[in-house]
């Protein structure tokens, strides 16, 4: 299906589309403008309504274990409030400003953003065209193939409330294999927002034409650090946060808990550890059982697959395995930060203060939440020593994968990576606009 | 000699519902062999409190040792040695390798016959083949390549064209030479018979009807599909679209599109009724089994598939789980005239349905640490 104009098309169409896309575009770039004022009034109407319950139909039906708070989630993403919070902090003021007696500049979109959109996440797809159109941009969205038709929806909805938007909205569902049609689109791109993999990243940047600007999201790794190991018995409040946090997101996102670092060069506080935290994350696991029947299925069958290699002597080391429904920690030998098997099956390793700057620039570019257990007096050692490292997010444990208004992405503010600055020489004395 | 197993593959009638007794007598004497040749097996089976006083009834069966398909891709699991072997594709980068001595290869051929006879895809009429799937190369070991080559010899084949060919070490599709070769053969007296993948099949019949290229190919004519929509799982249409287009492109009906599902560690030829449903033969049991629990549960429920069958000696793959998530259907809601319940498969558990952002770091990681 393809949105072009604000109708949809059969991807049969999609050669006389994208013959039509440049003079179309260059059209709308020569006479039309779209005002701020504009989108924001069209996005929160959109959130008003899906706070009023008006779509609750579409996203009951999404794959997600809580619909209720998934809709308070997008409900609050798109309210006026939020978006001009997000517009203040992440390009503050835009007006044009003097720079020097003869030049001021002009904050303006990059022109065409094409977003090759990834589905780890319902809706996430529709929330990237919502931040090209907040910088004013003419946005084309490919859209992921695990797209469940929820971004198109919201997509051609948010079009029916302000008809404005139409012009600066093309949509595709044109698979990446398709190479010619990505790389057609591509040549319309003053930018490409890609969010996915490495290998898609790379796959993407020798599509792109020279000049395009490269806007990449790629997939990143948290990490929970726990400062003081040898007083566990006094963080119980904060490992059951850890334990409600790996059970609700089941490690599934780039801020989820992977690995559990401890404090430590004895091995036996890692052990200590396991026995205290298994039984929270245990509990933890228990209340957020999946209710999509294809997790369960994969994680019955793991478990069982599982089971069978120990009884047939699967090489690996099971000593260092706490097992328990549901869940399950592996104590590591070494300090590496790595995927963990998610699904509640955490690493567990030890990383002593002096080795955190070592240990984690191996994995630079990777890094993106650290969830720090600490005490009070010692946080903001730990805090300068995580942030150099070159982690982008330091938070409580339990919420590494907490949504704070306002915050940057993957360490930077997307919306200044979505404009470009115009500076332009006067020829008469200076005005303000 | 397995006189059990004999027995069961002499049935004349693939669907004979009456076959309970002798199905149950050819599982006790193939988990026998197995226990008897294969350690891990053993181990398996002695862990579980199982033997072969087990099985009295069919009901029992429930009780054998369930071993997943994914056990198979990352462990070589052996009874005896193969006479041959067949690997699943390995989509996902790990495959089963699936060893068969003379009976098992003699037991699928008489399966073969009698499934492939009853849906009358047995003929003494030439055919030309169009194999939408793996050219045979000493290098792929795959069943599906195996099982589409053999799908040709149900009727003597004038010619055979394959889409998917092996240059400078890696298969690609060629869409373009097999249009060619359709257009020559749609002047032929004789009909087409194309056998593989449905994806290919149906990119070929959508890409020809976008370029307005419509064929009519020779009365008896027919569409085989197998093998599954593989990487091409989103894109998988509803059979009814792909039905109207064959139609419209190549002017074959329903009736002459025949589906087959198989997996290398239940090599059991499933092929489709008239009304496209995957029913049990008398070589299988079908038991779904709760997700959560792993317990059978009963029919129109949904849960994970666990294939039975006594047919092979050289791997111990007498139960296995697949992957896949599916319902067993009481035979009346078919209508077909065949008693046995059928298959119907939902889709497959997670991780395709589980959205994930961390994962893709993986791929950076190996990259990383190579």
């Amino acid at each position: 299906m393809i949105l072009f104009k604000g109708k949809l098309y059969e991807n049969s169409d999609q050669d006389q589309i994208l013959s039509e896309m440049e003079p179309y575009i260059n059209h709308t770039l020569t006479e039309k403008s779209l005002s701020t004022e504009t989108v924001i009034a069209a996005i929160d109407a959109l959130g008003k309504e899906i706070a009023s319950g008006k779509h609750d139909v579409l996203l009951t039906s999404l794959p997600v274990d809580n619909p209720a708070q998934y809709k308070l989630f997008a409900a609050t993403m798109l309210s006026r409030e939020i978006l001009e919070l997000k517009l203040q902090t992440e390009l503050g003021n835009t007006t044009p400003s003097k720079i020097h007696s003869t030049i001021h500049s002009r904050v303006m979109p990059l022109g065409v953003l094409f977003h090759i959109a990834a589905g780890n996440m319902d809706g996430l797809p529709a929330f990237s065209i919502a931040e090209g159109l907040l910088t004013g941009n003419i946005n084309i969205l490919k859209l992921p193939q695990a797209d469940n038709g929820l971004s198109l929806a919201i997509i051609s909805r948010l079009i029916a409330l302000e008809p404005l938007l139409m012009d600066y909205i093309m949509v595709f569902d044109t698979p990446s294999t398709d190479i010619c049609a990505m790389q057609r689109i591509a040549e319309l791109a003053d930018g490409i927002s890609v969010w996915c993999g490495e290998n898609a990243i790379k796959a993407v940047r020798s599509l792109a034409p020279t000049g395009a600007k490269l806007i990449e999201w790629g997939h990143k790794l948290g990490f929970c650090y726990i400062a003081e190991a040898k007083n566990l018995h006094n963080i119980t409040t904060e490992l059951y946060a850890l334990a409600e946090h790996i059970a609700t997101t089941k490690q599934l996102l780039c801020s989820s808990c992977q690995t559990i670092y401890l404090n430590t060069l004895d091995e036996t506080d890692l052990h200590k550890f396991c026995t205290i935290f298994l039984p929270l994350l245990e509990a933890a696991t228990a209340k957020h059982c999946s209710k999509v029947i294809g997790e369960r299925a994969y994680l019955t069958l793991m478990r069982h697959t599982e089971y069978l290699e120990q009884l047939i002597g699967n090489p690996q080391n099971t000593a260092n395995e706490y097992r328990g429904t549901g869940c399950r920690l592996t104590v590591c030998k070494d300090s590496a930060l790595e995927l963990s098997p998610m699904m509640c099956h955490v690493l567990v390793k030890r990383l002593p203060q002096e080795q955190i700057i070592s240990v984690l620039r191996s994995k630079k570019g990777l890094l993106q939440t650290a969830g720090l257990i600490c005490s009070p007096e010692n946080r903001n050692a730990f805090e300068e020593l995580f942030a150099r490292s070159g982690v982008t997010r330091i938070t409580l444990a339990g919420d590494m994968s907490t949504y704070f208004p306002g915050e940057a992405h993957d360490g930077e503010y997307a919306l200044r990576r979505y404009v470009r600055t115009v500076d332009i020489e006067l020829c008469s004395p200076y005005k303000t606009l | 000699m397995q006189k059990y197993r004999h027995r069961l593959f002499s049935i004349k009638n693939p669907y004979d519902t009456q076959s309970d007794s002798i199905f149950v007598r050819a599982v006790k004497e193939n988990f026998y062999y197995h226990y008897t040749h294969c350690h891990e097996y053993r181990t398996i089976a002695q862990h579980l409190g199982v033997d072969t006083d087990s099985f009295a009834s069919i009901d029992d069966i429930a009780h054998l040792p369930c071993l997943p398909t994914l056990l198979f891709k990352r462990h070589r699991i052996k009874s005896t040695p193969a006479l041959i072997k067949a690997t699943s594709s390995g989509t996902s980068g790990n495959f089963s390798e699936i060893g068969f001595d003379i009976g098992d290869l003699l037991c699928a051929l008489k399966m073969s016959c009698k499934i492939m006879h009853r849906r009358h895809l047995i003929s003494l009429i030439p055919c030309h083949y169009i194999v939408m799937g793996y050219k045979p190369h000493h290098s792929n070991h795959t069943a599906v390549t195996k099982t589409a080559f053999g799908a040709t010899l149900f009727t003597p084949a004038i010619s055979r064209r394959y889409i998917l060919k092996y240059k400078n070490g890696t298969y690609s599709p060629d869409f373009n030479g097999i249009l060619l070769a359709l257009k020559k053969l749609s002047k032929s007296i004789f009909p087409v018979r194309f056998m593989g993948f449905p994806s290919y099949t149906f990119f070929l019949m959508k890409m020809m009807d976008e370029q307005g290229i419509h064929i009519q190919l020779k009365k008896g004519s027919k569409i085989m599909l197998g093998g599954g929509w593989k990487q091409f799982y989103a894109e998988q249409t509803d059979k009814e679209s792909f039905y109207h287009l064959a139609k419209k492109v190549f002017d074959i009906n329903e009736q002459n599109i025949v589906e087959f599902f198989g997996a290398v560690e239940h090599p059991i030829l499933y092929c489709d009724c008239p009304n496209h449903h995957f029913h049990v033969p008398v070589y299988s049991r079908i038991i779904i089994r709760d997700v959560d629990t792993l317990q059978p549960v009963s029919k129109e429920t949904i849960g994970l598939v666990n294939l039975i069958t006594p047919m092979i000696n050289a791997t111990p793959i007498l139960s296995v789980m697949t992957d896949d998530l599916g319902i067993l259907h009481d035979s009346s809601q078919c209508g077909c005239g065949i008693q046995t319940p059928y298959l119907e498969i939902i889709g497959r558990v997670a991780p395709t349905e589980i959205k994930t952002c961390a994962a893709g770091a993986t791929d950076a990681l190996k990259e990383v640490t190579q």
